[in-house]
């Protein structure tokens, strides 16, 4: 077998990036899985409860972080594409623009919890409140979190430390902020429309 | 078709522009008030679809053959049941 159709083999059988972010990844899903559940199942017994103070969400808000995420998202598939094209100039560009969509989100998501916590609103407040504050907020944190990683990968790709041939580091903290992505889009519909 | 082709940018440019599409259809259900458990259950499947767009053509898995195929596809698929089944009940007992 070639080089080349052994790197081939590989691609085909593993996802993207390092084994260990998957199973990372994996890890994480669970458990927002188990959280969104957990809301679902809440709901059921609280239905008047959420429908009404669902309404005092900022929908606009979510749809402006809804855009920022899915955008951030399509910049990091080009920053991948680019460094396996070998343009590392371009990779950091794709990069640090998805990294200002990350800091959209971090803006408008902070202007929310501010309206939120100047009322007096908490996560004691109500069941609802309780469930919106956590959910989001362990959310924000992975925002936080992908950033930091993009961050990482966008100096050592700045510095020439990946190539065409070797960028596992760029795809690692791809996948990770896909999954930042991901969880918001099922995060958006279930806490601030469906009712 | 090839690989590049078939998961490259062009692909994953109109999953982007399908993304935001739906998201915004998405964001006038809610603006527009829509309720019933038969508007819920379609927001949640339109959800699903776009995660599974994420995870097929952004994460790059639509190339991945084997066990390593189906990660999102099955997170979509357990949480969306239990998703689904709770606002059903939420319906069929409230």
């Amino acid at each position: 077998m070639t080089a080349a159709v052994a790197v081939a083999e590989k691609q085909n059988r593993y996802p993207p990036g390092d084994l260990v972010i998957w199973i990372f990844i994996l890890a994480e899903l669970l458990v927002f899985a188990a959280f969104f559940s957990a809301y679902a199942f809440t709901r059921m017994n609280n239905v008047e409860l959420f429908n009404e103070f669902q309404q005092n969400l900022d929908r606009q808000a979510a749809l402006i972080n809804t855009f920022a995420l899915i955008t951030s998202s399509y910049f990091v598939v080009r920053a991948v594409s680019a460094i396996r094209e070998g343009n590392s100039q371009h990779c950091v560009r794709w990069l640090l623009a998805a990294l200002v969509m990350g800091v959209v989100f971090l803006l408008v998501k902070g202007g929310e919890y501010s309206h939120h916590f100047g009322e007096g609103i908490n996560l004691s407040t109500n069941t609802f409140y309780m469930f919106y504050i956590s959910l989001t907020f362990f959310h924000f944190m992975h925002v936080i979190m992908g950033m930091v990683i993009l961050a990482a990968v966008a100096v050592k790709a700045q510095k020439g430390g990946y190539s065409a041939e070797e960028h596992t580091g760029v795809e690692t903290g791809a996948s990770y902020w896909h999954m930042v992505d991901l969880l918001w889009l099922i995060l958006f519909p279930l806490v601030y429309v469906m009712r | 078709m090839s690989r590049q082709k078939k998961y490259g940018i062009r692909p994953c440019t109109w999953v982007y522009l399908f993304l935001m599409f739906f998201s915004f259809v998405t964001f006038l259900i809610g603006q527009a008030g829509l309720s019933g458990l038969e508007v819920a259950l379609a927001v949640l499947f339109l959800a699903m679809i776009k995660g599974q767009l994420v995870g097929h053509y952004f994460m790059g898995l639509g190339s991945v053959r084997g066990i390593w195929h189906w990660p999102v596809f099955i997170w979509l698929f357990i949480p969306g049941i239990l998703i689904g089944t709770a606002f059903y009940l939420s319906y069929s007992t409230g």
